[in-house]
């Protein structure tokens, strides 16, 4: 975060300061702090907070915890008075009774003698989501532990991979044939001795790529998108380069 | 000698497809650069006084660059109007940074050892365990950097002038000087300044994102993040834990495109977020960030709201006659991290380093060429770098799948070695090919359960 701006020339950046209002009238005051934050200012520190609190009068979501008597205000509109802060955390925290100590209980996944993996997977996607629309503050005392990787690699396979694996080896099996059927037909060389050459054999390995990589329409652009992106940060550094030519051009 | 550096510095960059605009590109090139090694010998000498360079901007890249060009035997002009200013900025610096500037320790407020990734469903990993004792990220501020960097331009003779850069006039001929028009505030409390004019042989600009200098060799736009923080004062108790801690939060609701962070200063901690794809939902995603890290924070008072923008990628034109951009101006800040500091203080050093070279410590005229020289070594030293960055950026932190990916894969000893090693030395060192093969099953592996997670979430409504 090294990018030097002073305060004055922030002020062009209207996008910010104009919707924030309570925002961008304590910057005029910055000017008056121009002294180093060093500990023995005590004056900066003694005079900030009630710039702030002057903030916080109009937009009280600018404390990070306003005073204790209206505390459910600081808490990002969490309408529920408190009175202890443990509370809060409580009714608004993801609940599940299988959500133990920061991780899924699998002992409660147990289905015929073994660990349901499907259903893990369901839940731990009900969270994710649950999270995203409900972000909840990261605490150490209560670390989450669950790491996807515990779901083995046959649980993710069977569940994503299987229903679309049917579709997939048909694709490929009906291309594969009208290639050979093709090639067959152009050139006369039969499908044995296909098998023994170098060009057929990379026509076969682009076929099981294409099936693979391309599995919707849409996936084509996607690449075409992903190319594009790749190289838009190289144009943007080639810029001066550019430059040099065209003043060269010139001379 | 050069013509071979130049050669593999084109190859470094065809790794992209070239658009039929600049195919051309290489011939002229060579041709460019034999006419400056002519022009350069035969450049005239000066007779009667030295090279006079004036530096616009008293940041890491001025300080650093005018300390360079006074050391070199140039005459320096550092020109800077705020000269205690408490500038919005993270202010971590590499620990290369120290020994390659000779920075006295006492000016590092805190000596960063650990760091925690914290994922959008709240998976904290922390790294830096594979730091060595006297390994750290130092914590300054910026103030004091400027102004130790500043003082050591001062004492090896530049002339620190208090002023404010307003514009310059650019010479019709070869070789006559640029004329740049500044209001004076030396010896003054206030109110305003005098208007002053100065006659320099080069320029270099360091002003920063909203560069003048840019401006008047019409160097054109970058697009620029915005970056947002409050400095947040928090009990003591709290304080303790972030001794030398600096948190990152990772999430579509903490920033589309960057990351949300909590970075230690010196008393208080800086709480802040950036974006470029939404800069009119920066104080959403504040309070996203605010939130996300309220357990730890709590209790806080503010004491300083600031914001500015970062650089994405450097200007289309840094350099222009003999007038040359540095640091943010120039808009060499990294992707992924918004690193900018050390790579200011490197590439005005590197500037001045040439224009010294190219003016034989100042008794010769310097040209354009003689800057270029600066562009290329830059290009060639660091594109690596910020390419891959820019990359990791790209694919981490598209999506929360992807972040969470990000932040698993972070998890490995191997990855916090080659990352830390790499930010901290500023060298890329080939890795063991064994652990990268295994690293990149593991990250694909991470990612396609994150995705497949996704899609399961879309199916959701909850």
């Amino acid at each position: 975060m090294s990018t030097t701006i002073s305060m004055a020339s922030f002020s062009p950046l209207t996008p910010i300061s104009t919707t924030h209002s309570s925002h961008s009238r304590p910057h005029p005051h910055n000017n008056l702090f121009t002294l180093t934050l060093t500990p023995k200012n005590l004056s900066f520190f003694t005079l900030s907070p009630l710039r702030v609190s002057a903030g916080t009068s109009d937009s009280p979501e600018t404390a990070v915890e306003p005073p204790p008597q209206n505390i459910s205000v600081g808490t990002n509109g969490s309408a529920s008075a408190v009175t202890a802060a443990e509370e809060v955390k409580v009714s608004n925290g993801f609940l599940d009774p299988r959500w133990v100590a920061g991780t899924w209980d699998l002992m409660q996944f147990r289905k015929n003698g073994t660990t349901d993996w499907d259903a893990v997977i369901d839940a731990e996607a009900r969270r994710r989501k649950w999270l995203e629309t409900n972000p909840e503050s990261s605490n150490n005392d209560s670390p989450v532990v669950f790491d996807t990787s515990i779901v083995p690699w046959w649980a993710w396979i069977k569940r994503f991979h299987l229903p679309e694996a049917e579709l997939l080896n048909g694709r490929a099996a009906m291309i594969g044939f009208f290639m050979t059927y093709l090639v067959d037909s152009l050139t006369g060389v039969g499908l044995v001795d296909q098998m023994n050459n170098f060009f057929c054999k990379t026509l076969l390995f682009v076929a099981v790529g294409g099936v693979l990589l391309i599995r919707k329409n849409e996936d084509v652009d996607t690449f075409k998108k992903l190319l594009e992106e790749t190289t838009f940060y190289d144009k943007q550094w080639q810029a001066t380069w550019q430059d040099e030519n065209s003043s060269n051009s010139n001379k | 000698m050069t013509s071979i550096a130049l050669k593999s510095f084109l190859g470094l960059r065809q790794s992209s497809p070239e658009t039929t605009h600049f195919s051309y590109r290489p011939k002229p090139s060579t041709h460019r650069r034999k006419f400056t090694v002519v022009a350069g010998i035969s450049s005239p000498k000066l007779d009667g006084r030295n090279l006079r360079v004036a530096v616009i901007g008293g940041g890491p890249a001025g300080g650093a660059a005018a300390e360079t060009l006074a050391k070199g035997g140039v005459e320096t002009f550092l020109i800077e109007r705020k000269m205690d200013n408490c500038k919005p900025c993270g202010g971590a610096i590499p620990l290369c940074m120290v020994g390659e500037f000779d920075l006295p320790l006492d000016i590092i407020d805190r000596r960063v050892t650990k760091m925690k990734m914290i994922s959008p469903s709240n998976v904290a990993v922390d790294i830096g365990r594979t730091l060595k004792p006297h390994e750290y990220i130092g914590m300054v501020r910026r103030e004091v950097l400027d102004d130790y960097l500043r003082n050591r331009a001062k004492d090896n003779g530049a002339n620190i002038i208090n002023g404010l850069f307003l514009k310059m006039d650019i010479p019709k001929e070869k070789n006559s000087p640029y004329v740049l028009h500044y209001s004076s505030y030396d010896g003054k409390t206030g109110g305003v300044g005098e208007k002053c004019t100065l006659e320099v042989d080069a320029v270099i600009g360091a002003d920063g994102a909203n560069s003048r200098v840019a401006k008047s060799i019409d160097a054109g736009d970058y697009e620029y993040a915005i970056a947002f923080q409050e400095r947040i004062k928090i009990p003591d108790d709290k304080m303790a834990y972030y001794e030398d801690l600096a948190e990152m939060y990772v999430g579509d609701d903490v920033s589309p495109d960057f990351y949300g962070w909590v970075f230690p200063k010196c008393d208080h901690v800086a709480v802040g977020t950036g974006t470029v794809t939404h800069k009119g939902d920066i104080k959403k995603f504040q309070l996203a960030t605010r939130k996300r890290a309220e357990d730890k924070i709590l209790g806080g008072k503010i004491i300083r709201v600031e914001a500015h923008p970062i650089p994405e990628h450097p200007r289309p034109r840094r350099l222009s006659g003999r007038v040359a951009l540095v640091g943010d101006a120039a808009g060499y800040v990294t992707k992924c991290s918004g690193e900018g500091i050390y790579f200011a203080a490197k590439s005005g050093r590197m500037c001045a380093e040439e224009i010294v070279k190219g003016s034989a410590n100042g008794k010769r005229m310097v040209e354009e060429g003689d800057l270029r020289k600066y562009l290329e070594k830059w290009d060639k030293t660091y594109w690596p770098t910020y390419k891959v960055l820019d990359i990791l950026q790209k694919v981490f932190y598209r999506s929360n799948p992807a972040r969470e990916a990000f932040v698993e894969m972070c998890a490995d000893e191997y990855v916090q070695k080659m990352t830390f090693d790499s930010y901290l030395y500023k060298t890329v060192v080939p890795g063991n090919p064994l652990e990268d093969i295994k690293l990149a099953i593991n990250t694909i592996g991470s990612l396609v359960r994150a995705n497949a997670l996704r899609r399961e979430m879309d199916k959701l409504n909850v």
